[in-house]
């Protein structure tokens, strides 16, 4: 495992030999704004995509059609799986801004296409979402990162005697990590009968997918074409606004052998929060139980007090009120300390941050850290009691 | 002398819209700030690569003409005084931070001199902007070598300080290695008691020789060993060639930065009087111990607006192309409340400074007359 880590001599080697000459390390770094003269939007730390089409799903829901560049001076992007997501860097009034989403075609329609398509909502009083939108259309070129995230079927269920049966729960645009894992499959599937004929196993699968009316449901011919295509699918679309949200009601009228049934829950944290607990409640193991959300999870503090935040670099204290959950990178900014900061959602790991002292509780894992030194990711992490940090 | 701060304030209240009017620029400066400061730092950024590589390649002309040989220390002086000046110390402020960029960050930059990035940035940032010319706190002061105020008792050595002042701007990397930065830190032996270092000693001195031997690596044995492979005597006109621009670069970097602090009428203030500033008392102390020059835009450039240092003192993290516009808004202010602003040529400044310099090397006359008794 070590060995895996830690840089073999020779790269150490060679980026000592970067360092000398360049200040950089890495030769490209110190080269990087020249390159760009040749190759616009290219960088050391991302891949480069061209946005094929900007389409249109509803009102309030769009989808980027993507080509990651290839060519002699662009990396291969790397390969990715059913249900990973990607970071999306645009540069909006000269800085760099992340976002991650999921991926929501399939590895099979890319290694076909060389597409990948990001279906993302706009979010009324975002920032960034809505700018996208306006801002990209075809022909213009973006950042991205490789895919990553554990969000993902277990890849070997296919040559399966007894096929695992999973149970998809989608709430809005949670949809898009279920739309690349069922094409896949369906695609899969496809090729497979091909080869083997109609005999090949098939993975059971339920989708439970809420939305908040029915006039309006992202992909809902395409998942209806689907369960056409791909027998062992089910689909039960729900109304959220009617019906209300996930409860031990719904699993058993929708889908009784939710038992036997391993669950991907994607969507809305309180979406997720509220599955989790209707699942626990059957006594489903937790290892049976996959989760994926975008955007930090809320947290309830339970017994801290009014704390006092010390950025000792920037000789700044911040006094937080008692009810307060805001993040540590939040509170950074509210200081005018800026931190170098990504994705804002503990994925990207630019904001770490060298904790002198204090616990913090970190809303991705939902755990409280060790009361000592340590680096932490201020955009998931929340103060609890007095903390101070090398910022 | 010290100014005595107290008695030469303006009330309270004055300082209090003072520091608002000031506040003021800043916000709408930042308000400014965007697409068109990234794509200034890296067209100034491009500028400064093209003339390193273009500048060591014209080095190694040189073995076919001596005119390309010229050309490349200027190119390679243009690039080393654009690295350190316009680029380093305003990115190692966090002036470009929020650009988001890897290679454009605090954190991350380091520059091509001496003085490692990363310890000149935990010192200079906190220790020089904070207690600015304060005598005893502020390292920067005359750097440990030059009496540059009469709050310096007067000793032997500095009759000769005008042989140290030229001395110490030419090898000024080297100044601000060892005295700014790291060295005497940790050769000097006594750790201040007071002093709460924010890395530790030997965290310094690894960072200290790890900066030291890269730059020697890369100026006085790889390139010339490089140009050496077309014929041995290359090596003596490049290493020529790297030390001449560096020695370029060490005037111009230190002519600057002492006429933005050293000049007749910049001032000097006791520890004492400084403690608990309002924000409008620490601005008032920034102007009164900073100084400004005139020139052109490009002048500015190369001076990485240092020429403003009165402007970098009070918004330091301000991109710092913006100085030029803020100085004329904060020259108006200043007239407003009757604050002084020290501005002029730079020949004005800078013989200011060298009659200073000249002035401090000799005892005041109370010393004088009490050495005689």
């Amino acid at each position: 495992m070590n060995a895996l880590i830690q840089p073999s001599l020779a790269q150490k080697g060679w980026s000592w030999f970067s360092q000398a000459l360049t200040q950089h390390s890495s030769f490209s770094g110190y080269l990087q704004p020249l390159i760009q003269m040749l190759v616009p939007q290219w960088t050391t730390d991302a891949y480069r995509a061209q946005v094929v089409e900007v389409r249109d799903e509803m009102a309030d829901m769009y989808t980027l059609v993507l080509k990651p560049q290839t060519g002699l001076i662009d990396r291969q992007w790397p390969e990715f799986i059913a249900g990973q997501f990607i970071e999306l860097m645009v540069e909006k009034d000269g800085a760099r801004t992340l976002r991650c989403f999921s991926i929501s075609s399939s590895p099979a329609y890319y290694q076909k296409t060389g597409l990948i398509e990001l279906s993302i909502r706009i979010q009324q009083q975002g920032r960034i979402t809505p700018w996208i939108r306006q801002q990209l259309e075809p022909g213009s070129l973006v950042n991205i990162s490789q895919a990553q995230g554990d969000f993902i079927l277990p890849e070997t269920m296919l040559y399966r005697r007894k096929a695992e049966k999973l149970l998809l729960i989608a709430g809005g645009s949670g949809i898009t990590p279920f739309r690349s894992m069922l094409q896949q499959q369906t695609m899969q599937q496809l090729a497979m009968n091909k080869s083997m004929g109609e005999s090949s196993p098939q993975l059971d699968i339920h989708l439970l997918y809420y939305s908040r009316d029915d006039q309006q449901v992202a992909f809902q011919q395409e998942l209806e074409q689907l369960q056409q295509d791909y027998k062992s699918l089910t689909i039960s679309f729900v109304d959220s606004e009617k019906e209300g949200f996930i409860c031990a009601e719904h699993l058993q009228a929708y889908c009784s052998d939710y038992l036997e049934r391993t669950a991907f829950i994607c969507g809305p944290s309180p979406m997720i929060q509220q599955a989790r607990k209707v699942l626990a409640e059957f006594e489903v193991a937790s290892d049976k139980i996959n989760f994926e959300f975008f955007g930090a999870a809320p947290i309830e503090i339970e017994n801290s007090e009014q704390g006092v935040v010390l950025f000792q670099a920037s000789e700044k204290t911040l006094v937080s009120e008692k009810d307060k959950t805001n993040t540590l990178l939040e509170q950074a900014e509210e200081m005018g300390i800026k931190p170098v900061s990504g994705c804002r959602i503990g994925v990207c790991h630019q904001c770490i941050c060298k904790k002198k002292s204090g616990v913090v509780f970190n809303t991705r894992t939902q755990e409280y850290s060790d009361t000592g030194c340590e680096e932490i990711q201020l955009c998931i992490s929340v103060a609890q009691g007095d903390v101070v940090l090398d910022l | 002398m010290t100014t005595n701060l107290a008695s030469n304030r303006p009330d309270a209240e004055t300082l209090k819209a003072f520091e608002n009017d000031l506040n003021k620029i800043r916000e709408d400066t930042m308000a400014k700030v965007g697409e068109k400061d990234a794509r200034y730092i890296r067209k100034i950024i491009r500028i400064q690569r093209s003339s390193d590589i273009l500048g060591r390649l014209s080095l190694v002309l040189g073995f076919f003409n001596p005119l390309f040989w010229i050309a490349g220390v200027a190119l390679l002086a243009l690039s080393k005084i654009l690295d350190n000046m316009e680029i380093g110390h305003n990115i190692m402020h966090g002036q470009y931070d929020w650009m988001n960029d890897p290679h454009i960050n605090s954190r991350k930059f380091d520059w091509d001199i001496w003085g490692d990035g990363a310890s000149w940035k935990r010192y200079h940032n906190h220790e020089h902007h904070t207690y600015t010319n304060i005598i005893g706190k502020d390292r920067d002061y005359g750097y440990g070598l030059l009496r540059l105020s009469d709050d310096i008792s007067w000793r032997p050595k500095n009759r000769f300080q005008f042989i140290t002042y030229t001395l110490l701007s030419s090898f000024f990397q080297f100044g601000i290695a060892y005295h700014e930065v790291a060295g005497e830190r940790i050769f000097a032996g006594k750790p201040k008691g007071n002093s709460i270092l924010p890395i530790s000693r030997e965290e310094l001195k690894h960072s200290f020789f790890a900066k030291i031997k890269k730059q020697v690596f890369k100026e006085y044995l790889f390139f010339p060993l490089l140009a050496a492979l077309i014929s041995w005597p290359m090596f003596f006109a490049v290493l020529a060639g790297n030390m001449i621009a560096e020695f370029i670069r060490n005037w111009w970097t230190s002519s600057v930065i002492f006429c933005g602090h050293f000049t007749e009428d910049a001032q000097t203030f006791d520890e004492a009087e400084c403690e608990n500033e309002t924000r409008g008392e620490w601005y008032y102390r920034q102007i009164l111990g900073s100084s400004n020059f005139d020139g052109s835009r490009k002048f500015h450039i190369l001076t990485g607006h240092l020429s403003c240092q009165i402007e970098h003192h009070l918004y330091p993290d301000v991109p710092a192309h913006h100085y030029v516009d803020m100085a004329k808004q904060v020259q108006q202010v200043c007239g407003k409340y009757n604050i002084p602003y020290n501005t002029g040529s730079f020949a004005q400044q800078y013989w200011t400074v060298v009659k200073r310099v000249a002035k401090y090397s000799f005892p005041t006359e109370q010393e004088q007359a009490a050495a005689v008794s």
